[in-house]
């Protein structure tokens, strides 16, 4: 049995494509509700992200993205939706972040994971580039550089 | 059991390949194994499963309305070092079937959820911290409008592959107050919530079967302010320490009270929250109340204050003191405080914003019990509202800058001041010996082009008591986006051993998928490398991590 389970893995993995957004509903900041599979209907180009205020990696990618955020959004029509994992211990300090950094992303609340275990997500950052619900490209973790790569996945699928 | 797992991978896989078009499939894979090495510097023995592994496989599969899932754990030869060992084992420990649509939402089998900040109710997972407190039974969401939303659970916790003896119940509304405000300005949200626990006493008369606790809330946003307060009452209850109903079986009521009051615009943001919990500990099991490993915990009481990004920052943590205690050697209450928190970004071109701008943040936190006269003899205790006389358990001040010098190189300079009771560290009596700490950390990140990058910590913790002095660096290279390695060593160079806990490692990430490798000795606590932090416990050995989403 024990044998099987990898081989099953494996076999899984190999005829999964392109993930699917899952059928999920978060608020924003504002107390609205945002349906998740709304956000990149009709070839919208979409970048989901989750962050929390406490991931440092997480706020250095989404500074950096910020940088060039306008110039991404003139050339690409991109809109980027911000998805905290802050539960109640950190979600307070959400707001006066976002704004203290002046960020012009879609802030999203995950306060309980709901949407970060559809997806099989283990720690943020977690960054993705959406179009119709799928997922047309991924990347976990961030180190210097990785916006640049974001970038040339938002040309390829413009 | 066996038959039952292959049967659901066999399936799913087989839907998987056949099309598309009739549902999909997706999950999560992630292990976390260890292989702990004897240190006699650090005095570690290892124990006798030396390899040790956690391991998680989410699958789900939605087709139209309807979702279902397993999730398959292994905890073999033994869990990781400081997980619960009543987690060994291996098995299917959750599994759900789904319905959803624009109004109804109703789940069957293991659930997560949370009311309101969780204060009162939260079923949730955390892998690092080895919680998974989901909760199986049957959850129903109702949202006949798009101004209500009533949720109902029903059902029993989850305890490694077990479930409580304590069922819980419970109910939550929310009511969006603003739909019916003609002013874009001003939304207004109200919220309460009921949530009960039932378990047998067993015969014994003097305890409660049921358990209930009543929460109200409101949250008010106008333009750039905003407001969010909480008030929970729980009924009374015997008070358990360590397994045993303690003070003669005698009942106590419990209270929770939450505060937030914000303002933010754009480039400043500020934040104050308090709150004061008395005798507030919720358990699906009486028995339980206390456990070192947070299992069967109803409801979600966090630390309120800055969670730290580094290794010396990390050492005097607060832990939330929300327990009534009227033992001989320990008497407490509860908590009480409070912290603020500023963000505030310099602009660009200004003296201070330079040519990228910079960011300050700061953060003030002070926690202390409450004011309160205890009798031990008599079992009985009376508290302030509020009061002067508490014990200060906590307080910390920290201020972040980050500053961008050139378009390669940044740094992010890091203070932080901390006065903590001995107790909340090492979890002994408090109000005995207080440990004050400043602690300075100054990273800097330099791009070296083509996605690779460097980046340094340099760390110094000053304390007379405790271990006293500590020195750390962390030199980490990535080679590019998707590998790095790193270095890193904290040195306790002033303390008993002069030890040093050093650590060398390195991470690959593809798309979706991770794995980092890494040796050395921990401290425990929160590391961040290669982009992601987790939670560690002490040890000294070589570690392995493969996370992975599909």
């Amino acid at each position: 049995m024990k044998k099987i389970i990898p081989f099953l893995f494996t076999i899984c993995f190999l005829t999964v494509n392109a993930q699917d957004i899952p059928n999920i509903s978060l608020e924003n900041l504002e107390g609205s509700t945002v349906h998740l599979q709304n956000v990149s209907k009709n070839d919208k180009l979409t970048v989901i992200t989750f962050w929390a205020t406490w991931c440092v990696p997480c706020l250095k990618e989404l500074d950096a993205i910020n940088d060039v955020y306008s110039d991404w959004q003139e050339e690409t029509g991109v809109e980027l939706y911000a998805v905290s994992v802050d539960d109640a211990r950190t979600v307070k300090r959400v707001r006066p972040l976002v704004n203290g950094k002046a960020w012009d992303y879609h802030i999203l609340l995950d306060t309980n994971h709901e949407f970060k275990r559809a997806l099989g997500v283990s720690f943020p950052p977690f960054t993705m580039v959406v179009k119709n619900n799928k997922v047309v490209y991924s990347h976990s973790g961030y180190v210097p550089g990785a916006e640049d790569e974001l970038y040339e996945a938002l040309l390829e699928n413009k | 059991m066996k038959k039952a797992i292959l049967f659901v991978f066999l399936s799913i896989t087989f839907f998987n390949i056949k099309a598309q078009d009739i549902g999909t499939f997706y999950g999560g894979f992630e292990s976390n194994s260890q292989w702990l090495q004897n240190d006699d510097e650090l005095g570690f023995l290892a124990p006798d499963d030396q390899f040790r592994s956690n391991n998680y496989l989410l699958l789900n599969y939605n087709l139209g309305n309807f979702t279902a899932g397993v999730q398959y754990e292994s905890y073999l030869p033994a869990p990781l070092l400081g997980y619960d060992p009543a987690m060994q084992g291996n098995g299917i420990s959750n599994y759900y079937l789904n319905y959803k649509d624009e109004k109804l939402d109703i789940t069957a089998g293991y659930f997560y959820e949370q009311f309101g900040s969780g204060l009162i109710f939260r079923a949730w997972e955390e892998r690092q911290l080895g919680i998974n407190t989901a909760v199986k039974g049957v959850k129903v969401n109702f949202r006949p409008t798009d101004f209500v939303d009533v949720t109902g659970i029903y059902g029993q916790q989850r305890y490694g592959f077990e479930i409580s003896e304590g069922v819980v119940q419970g109910v939550d509304a929310n009511f969006d107050l603003g739909h019916f405000i003609d002013n874009d300005d001003l939304f207004v949200d109200l919220g309460g919530s009921y949530v009960g626990r039932y378990q047998d006493n067993g015969g014994n008369v003097r305890i409660p079967t049921t358990v209930n606790a009543y929460s109200g809330r409101v949250d008010v946003t106008f333009k750039n302010l905003y407001a969010n307060f909480e008030a929970i009452h729980k009924d009374e209850d015997v008070l358990v320490n360590e397994g045993v109903i303690t003070n003669n079986a005698n009942l106590y009521k419990g209270s929770a009270l939450l505060l937030s009051l914000g303002y933010a615009q754009s480039g400043l943001g500020v934040n104050a929250t308090f709150r004061r919990l008395e005798n507030f500990s919720f358990f699906s099991d009486r028995y339980v109340e206390g456990n070192q490993f947070n299992q069967l915990r109803i409801n979600y009481v966090p630390a309120l204050t800055k969670q730290h990004d580094y290794l010396l920052s990390n050492i005097y943590v607060y832990n939330p003191q929300s327990r009534l205690l009227l033992l001989d050697f320990q008497q407490q209450a509860g908590e009480m405080g409070g912290q603020f928190d500023i963000y505030y970004t310099f602009k660009k071109e200004t003296a201070l914003g330079g040519k990228y701008g910079t960011k300050l943040s700061g953060n003030f936190s002070y926690w202390g019990g409450l004011d309160a006269d205890f009798d031990v003899p008599t079992n009985s205790y009376s508290s302030e509202f509020i009061g002067a006389g508490g014990d200060r358990y906590f307080r910390e001040m920290t201020l972040e800058l980050k500053k961008r010098w050139t378009e390669k190189f940044s740094g992010i300079y890091y203070y932080t001041n901390t006065r903590i009771d001995k107790g909340i560290t090492d979890g002994s009596p408090l109000g005995f010996k207080e440990i004050k700490a400043n602690i300075g950390v100054a990273e800097h990140t330099l791009r070296l082009g083509s996605g690779q990058s460097i980046r340094l910590e340099l760390q110094h913790l000053w304390t007379e008591q405790d271990r006293k002095n500590w020195m750390g660096s962390l030199l980490e290279y990535n080679f590019s986006p998707r590998f790095g390695v790193y270095t890193a060593d904290i040195w306790n160079y002033e303390g008993e051993g002069k030890l040093h806990y050093y650590n060398v490692g390195g991470s690959y990430t593809k798309g979706r998928t991770r794995v980092a490798l890494n040796y050395g000795r921990q401290r425990g606590g929160l590391i961040c490398v290669g982009g992601v932090c987790r939670f560690v416990p002490e040890n000294s050995g070589l570690s392995l991590n493969i996370s992975t989403s599909f």
